[in-house]
């Protein structure tokens, strides 16, 4: 796959995919439709992707940033099962309980560990680039997300 | 309600606030066709690309992005209008199209032939020696039909009127059965010889 050159590339790529982990981050569809449109609003002013090759990631982590920055201002978030139904995890060893455990459960960052590897599936070193930290960091972070999410749901 | 439908409003949206904010330059759809699917695109000045199929390609991408920036966004109402032209067009009943069309980042020789093209009236047809007699080089027929292979606007600027000398149809992007579909569309005399 070439490099997008358009901002239209980019959405019909990839909005499906972010708009499904900001539902499965915030687990409201109106914070997720808030979520994703920051999302691309900030990559289209943050225009070009910076690597080539990598601009999946990098949305990955505009996403990730912005959902930390408004979780910070935010109240305690509850996860709506309704909305959240229409993203349920299409893995074996994750459940819609396990995705709404882990919203309610988990801080911003460490959600987003969680949703990142085991419900989106992205490789650890694309999770390492959403996260901004080392793979080995993130792998720490899943684990202990996972840890938490499973001890929740019990 | 379904993800796609979820996804639909919540796109809406954001392309309404990239608009606002001058991000989104040029709008595209996908047309539906008798000669199937049409890229078209819309820019600040009128009709900048129909492409044969339902992806534009990258050469055709860069100019836009050239010209206009990245902001080249999904915008189905942009494009009405061309929509329903073209539906008038292959209907038959129109017979002139009336959208603006926008030829900017072309070369100037391409915009030259192209002007030119875009005077041959429906169901006539010219050759590619008289085409580049019309843009000032009479010698240039060859470079001619490298131009109009090139046309980003098939269609409303005409290229499909231009034939070889002989009659034959020579050449054209979309191929030549839809280039003998436009001319039969036109009931053009070159049409009922092939």
């Amino acid at each position: 796959v070439t490099d997008a050159l358009t901002f239209g590339q980019i959405l019909e790529r990839h909005e499906r995919e972010l708009f499904t982990y900001a539902l499965r981050l915030s687990g409201q569809r109106a914070d997720a439709e808030d979520l994703y449109q920051d999302t691309f609003l900030a990559a289209f002013r943050a225009w070009p992707p910076p690597r080539r090759g990598n601009e999946r990631a990098w949305l990955y982590k505009i996403a990730t940033n912005r959902a930390i920055d408004r979780e910070r201002r935010a109240r305690r978030i509850v996860a709506n099962v309704d909305d959240l139904a229409i993203a349920a995890p299409e893995r074996d060893d994750v459940t819609l309980a396990d995705l709404a455990g882990a919203i309610e459960t988990l801080p911003a960052g460490q959600r987003a560990a969680f949703v990142l590897r085991k419900v989106q599936g992205l490789a650890y070193a694309e999770v390492a680039v959403a996260l901004e930290c080392t793979e080995e960091a993130a792998r720490a972070r899943v684990s202990e997300a996972l840890k938490k999410v499973k001890a929740a749901v019990a | 309600m379904t993800m796609d439908m979820v996804i639909g409003e919540a796109r809406e949206r954001l392309l309404a606030k990239a608009k606002k904010e001058g991000l989104a330059t040029v709008g595209y759809d996908v047309l539906g066709s008798p000669l199937g699917p049409l890229w078209v695109a819309i820019g600040p000045k009128g009709v900048t690309t129909i492409h044969y199929g339902d992806e534009p390609s990258d050469s055709e991408l860069r100019r836009l992005v050239r010209v206009y920036g990245p902001g080249v966004v999904p915008d189905p109402r942009r494009s009405s209008a061309l929509a329903r032209e073209l539906e008038e067009y292959f209907n038959g009943t129109r017979r002139e199209f009336d959208v603006d069309v926008d030829l900017s980042g072309l070369t100037p020789f391409q915009t030259k032939i192209l002007t030119a093209t875009a005077k041959i009236p429906f169901g006539a047809v010219s050759t590619y020696g008289a085409v580049a007699k019309r843009a000032g080089n009479a010698k240039a027929s060859r470079a001619a039909g490298g131009a109009l292979n090139q046309n980003p606007i098939p269609i409303v600027v005409p290229c499909h009127r231009v034939v070889g000398s002989n009659g034959s149809l020579v050449g054209y992007a979309g191929g030549l059965d839809v280039k003998r579909r436009l001319l039969a569309i036109e009931g053009a005399d070159v049409a009922r010889r092939h």
